[in-house]
């Protein structure tokens, strides 16, 4: 164990799934041919009036709800000033001092919280690509609605950043307020991170590793980061404030700039825009259309349809999954036969973390349906609907088009017999190395049953038959 | 007091053209602008937190899409400009 302790607190950009841009009605869609989805007011024109999207606000809430925060009674939208081509007005409407959401957490599996310091609202900046000496500004992407989430310095491992980051992702999904697609800049951090000896309660000088778009690089940056300043430390040197950038491709930070303070930023009243309030009714009514959050999800799915700890996190993971699970098992008397098929047969379809997300799978949850109903109705068996079940995938048809009337039902008692018979006289050599003691020659019987009755012969009454025939 | 000269430097930095003949006009109405910020000073504020502007809250827009501007337009006061984006000295 290292003599020193991590301290990193995040703060993470989501872009908010809105149509319109947060001041102004221009589409937030992605990837427009350059500036093409600007107006006056978002590239900043003297003279235009911010007006705030009302769904801004709603999102926001719904986030913070979900984050276990407080939503401000009344909050205002303050101006942070700098000068950056990114940014037309000189200026980014921002929040300050009144938070639209505050002290929320978000619990780790580990048991730990890691506190919430506040979420706000804010407006993107602009795109700029660096190209022949010069730099290209497109706006498109300016004004696109950001909630900013901020934690409290509680992240003690890279690996408590990690499950933090997929926590918040997964959370943010389900409750419908942004895909969080980090490869596409919807979903950015900033770690602030500082190291101290193992046992103090004083906290470091901290530096600030900006805009991270994979989990992956933020865990990365941190190892990198961490080593870096307990190198400083032990080498008689000291960590400087300072902003730093991660280099993917050599795997180090490097100083951007000197860490602004809140005062650099000369922070003031938007006095375009009015105050928001938020009474305790409009809240309310935001929190009944919350969906069933992730970790309610889990601990139901384990508790009440008895699912395995670990296949229920694969399920809940992402909300579509839980959705198509849920439809597909109405009804069931066995939800957990869904849930297998769906990790096994289908997940072998899903090769990626994104396709997993999608979720985009020929076969409907009706479908999926029908064909477990066949298993619980005593119709088939299981291994005959599993090789239905890959068909169903491949050509998004219905069970009732791989299993036909002659395969329900599976074998009377007579004709299994007759199998079995027919198993033992075609496999003398393996019926003998039974009969020597070698348990596992039946399973070989065991195939020739399957094969020949076309997977419909219930295999433990099949085994018990030839234990019983072969001796 | 504001002066013709105070009016043309903040247009410049503004980016801003005035016409000659607006010059007085905008002087004395820069003059006045000035002059509130002592009406402003006078205002009673002991004791609110922070209040809204003329008595309104909650002013919002709905999620509409409104068609953008052409980009020509968009462009139209940029310096410099190149494939379809507004081009500026690079900066660290």
């Amino acid at each position: 164990m290292s003599k020193y302790e991590l301290v990193a607190g995040l703060e993470t950009h989501i872009e908010l799934a809105t149509n319109t841009k947060i001041f102004c009605g221009c589409t937030t869609e992605f990837g427009g041919e350059a500036n093409t989805h600007c107006c006056p007011v978002c590239i900043g024109l003297p003279g235009t009036l911010p007006k705030l999207n009302k769904r801004v606000v709603e999102y926001a809430i719904r986030a913070g709800l979900a984050t276990n925060c407080k939503i401000a009674e009344i909050s205002k939208m303050d101006r942070k000033n700098y000068c950056y081509p990114d940014l037309p007005k000189a200026y980014q409407i921002s929040q300050f001092d009144k938070p639209l959401c505050y002290e929320g957490y978000v619990q780790l599996s580990n048991g730990r919280k890691i506190r919430l310091t506040r979420i706000h609202i804010e407006e993107d900046a602009g795109k700029l690509i660096h190209k022949n000496g010069d730099t290209y500004v497109d706006y498109n992407r300016g004004g696109v609605p950001l909630i900013e989430i901020v934690s409290e310095p509680d992240i003690r491992s890279v690996e408590e950043a990690r499950e933090y980051v997929e926590k918040l992702q997964q959370i943010i999904r389900y409750v419908g307020v942004s895909d969080c697609k980090m490869q596409e800049g919807s979903m950015r951090c900033d770690v602030n991170i500082s190291v101290r000896p193992q046992g103090s309660d004083t906290l470091g000088t901290r530096t600030e590793i900006k805009n991270m778009n994979s989990i992956t690089f933020i865990a990365k940056a941190m190892e990198y980061e961490f080593e870096r300043q307990v190198d400083l430390i032990e080498s008689g040197g000291s960590v400087v404030q300072e902003t730093l950038r991660y280099d993917d491709a050599t795997n180090t930070t490097s100083s951007m700039r000197s860490k602004e303070d809140a005062h650099d930023y000369r922070y003031f009243r938007e006095p375009d825009l009015v105050t928001i309030s938020v009474s305790k009714e409009q809240v309310d009514a935001i929190a009944k259309t919350l969906p069933e959050l992730p970790e309610a999800k889990l601990q139901r799915y384990v508790q009440e349809l008895g699912i395995p700890q670990k296949d229920a996190e694969l399920l809940t993971k992402y909300r579509r999954i839980t959705e198509f699970f849920e439809s597909a098992s109405i009804g069931l008397q066995n939800p957990k036969t869904v849930a297998n098929f769906i990790l096994g047969s289908v997940f072998k379809t899903l090769e990626t973390e994104s396709a997993k997300e999608d979720f985009k799978i020929l076969t409907t949850p009706a479908q999926l349906n029908e064909l477990v109903k066949l298993i619980e109705s005593g119709k088939i068996k299981n291994n005959l609907a599993k090789a239905a079940l890959d068909k169903m995938l491949a050509s998004g048809k219905g069970a009732t088009d791989f299993i036909d009337e002659s395969d329900m039902g599976g074998l009377d008692e007579a004709a299994l017999t007759e199998l079995c018979k027919q198993a033992i006289s075609s496999n003398p050599a393996a019926v003998e190395d039974y009969k020597n003691g070698k348990e596992k020659a039946l399973q070989s019987l065991l195939g020739y049953i399957m094969k020949n009755s076309r997977g419909k012969a219930d295999a433990q009454a099949a085994l018990a038959m030839l234990k019983d025939l072969a001796v | 007091m504001i002066n013709k000269e105070d009016v043309l430097n903040i247009a410049l930095l503004s980016k801003l053209y005035v016409a000659d003949d607006k010059l007085d006009e905008l002087t004395a109405g820069m003059q006045e602008i000035i002059s509130f910020a002592d009406t402003i000073n006078s205002a009673e504020v002991e004791n609110t937190e922070f209040d809204n502007i003329n008595n309104l809250s909650d002013v919002f827009r709905e999620d509409v899409v409104v068609e953008s501007y052409p980009r020509e337009e968009i462009l139209k006061n940029a310096i410099e400009q190149d494939e379809g984006h507004f081009l500026v000295k690079k900066r660290v």
